[in-house]
């Protein structure tokens, strides 16, 4: 990150293993994250990097400040009840921090 | 809608306007008349010019999935190269004059119990530098709403069925990112020159509706 | 053949828009019939939409941001949305965007799909 672009939304970082809510809110506008992961629970498979927020960006705003984008995994089952399938298949979805909040192991 | 669903092509047409030329028969629909309006309007406002557009369009036509199989024949062969490629997929394939731009490419690697598949339900992000565009399914609605939720359904409607103890991970590629399934190696191909691995490295297996098939050459 | 360009029979019935909260581009999970895995071919103004927007884009011209386009596509509306195909969904999302950053004006545009539309019947299409 060059000197001129801001710091990061949030301070505190998601690590590889953390187990994650995603917001359960279905705002107007652009948004980035799919409708069917909404209010469920994951877990940060790694961190993607920082980049200008989608969301913004859509209006023609700077996407500024830059978002963390992490990868979530999903088990399938928690995802779809109705899943047929393995207990081991799971959907990974690029998620911006700002979807997202910690629980408790 | 435009009735111009099917005709037959025909190419060869002169035209005296500059940049792109119509090469269908059939009368225009609204909509290719909307891209050739907008075409002639920025050329005449000065915001784009024939020869920008000329050199979009070649290197449209350049972006082929055998430049994504070329990458995966690589990496099957070159550790140090499947190491990069699975770390920093735009230096990776900036080797092969791949220019991923704002996108981050990710490269995610089918084993023995792990099968990747990739989609984008909110549009259809793809890797085109590295595949060109996206198949008709995989921009169908079809497809963006099933594979998600059914992928061992979807899979094996393309002839692909994964066993049980396989692991089927979906990847929805939403914004940023671009994913390319790097295809586990299949066996039979020991000691193949990479030239001959990518000629059975196929656009559906690096999406990951089909695998590999060494009986393919 | 295929009826649909995107060989994409659910165009309609897919709608997700009846559920509350939920944009009706956002269809992942939604129950559908099987993938059609027919195939066109990429005509040359379908190509040249997509050559447009790169072109106009950041490694272009910088007008216009990826983002904004997916915007403007996601406020087609749902009728137009479920009605077209990929590429002229490309297109008339792009148009409405030039449209409303004031590069390109509304009337100029139809004016010159009518002019070109006259000048292509002329020439035999």
């Amino acid at each position: 990150m060059s000197a001129t672009e801001t710091a990061p939304f949030q301070p505190l970082a998601f690590q590889p293993g953390d187990r994650v809510a995603i917001a359960r809110v279905n705002p107007p506008g652009h948004r980035r994250t799919p409708f069917y992961v909404r209010g469920k629970i994951g877990v940060i498979e790694r961190a993607c990097g920082e980049f200008l927020n989608p969301e913004e960006l859509g209006y023609g705003f700077t996407g500024q400040p830059r978002r963390r984008l992490y990868r979530v995994r999903f088990r399938q089952h928690d995802i779809w009840p109705a899943y047929r399938g393995s207990t081991g298949d799971t959907i990974d979805v690029d998620i911006y921090e700002h979807w997202l909040s910690h629980l408790p192991d | 809608m435009s009735g111009n669903h099917d005709h037959d092509h025909s190419h060869g047409h002169d035209h005296d306007h500059p940049g792109v030329k119509p090469e269908d028969t059939s009368a225009p629909g609204r909509y290719e008349l909307m891209t050739l309006a907008m075409q002639e309007l920025l050329i005449e406002k000065g915001i784009l010019t024939p020869e920008k557009i000329r050199r979009g369009i070649e290197a449209l036509d350049s972006w082929q999935p055998s430049r994504g199989a070329a990458v995966v024949a690589r990496a099957w062969t070159d550790p140090a190269f499947k190491a990069e490629l699975l770390a920093d997929g735009n230096a990776a394939v900036s080797r092969f004059g791949v220019d991923m731009g704002e996108a981050k490419l990710t490269v995610v690697e089918s084993t023995s119990n792990v099968h990747n598949v990739i989609v984008c339900t909110l549009c259809s992000c793809y890797p085109r530098g590295l595949l060109g565009l996206p198949p008709d399914w995989y921009r169908s609605k079809r497809y963006r709403a099933r594979i998600v939720s059914e992928p061992r359904k979807v899979l094996a409607e393309f002839g692909t069925v994964i066993a049980d103890d396989v692991a089927v991970r979906v990847h929805d590629s939403l914004a940023d990112l671009r994913y390319l399934v790097l295809p586990k190696r299949p066996a039979g191909t020991e000691g193949w020159s990479e030239e001959k691995l990518a000629s059975i490295v196929t656009r559906d297996s690096m999406v990951g509706v089909a695998v590999p098939m060494p009986s393919a050459t | 053949m295929a009826a649909h360009r995107d060989g994409d029979p659910d165009n309609t019935h897919l709608s997700s828009a009846r559920e509350p909260g939920r944009g009706y581009h956002d269809i992942g999970g939604l129950p559908a019939g099987p993938v059609e895995q027919d195939m066109t071919e990429t005509r040359p103004w379908e190509k040249l939409s997509v050559v447009l927007g790169n072109s106009l884009g950041i490694k272009g011209a910088k007008l216009v941001r990826t983002d904004e386009v997916r915007r403007t596509r996601e406020e087609l509306g749902v009728d137009l949305y479920n009605e077209l195909g990929y590429f002229e969904r490309g297109t008339a999302s792009l148009a409405t965007l030039l449209i409303e950053k004031g590069i390109l004006d509304k009337d100029e545009l139809e004016a010159r799909m009518a002019a070109i539309a006259e000048r292509m019947a002329e020439e035999g299409r």
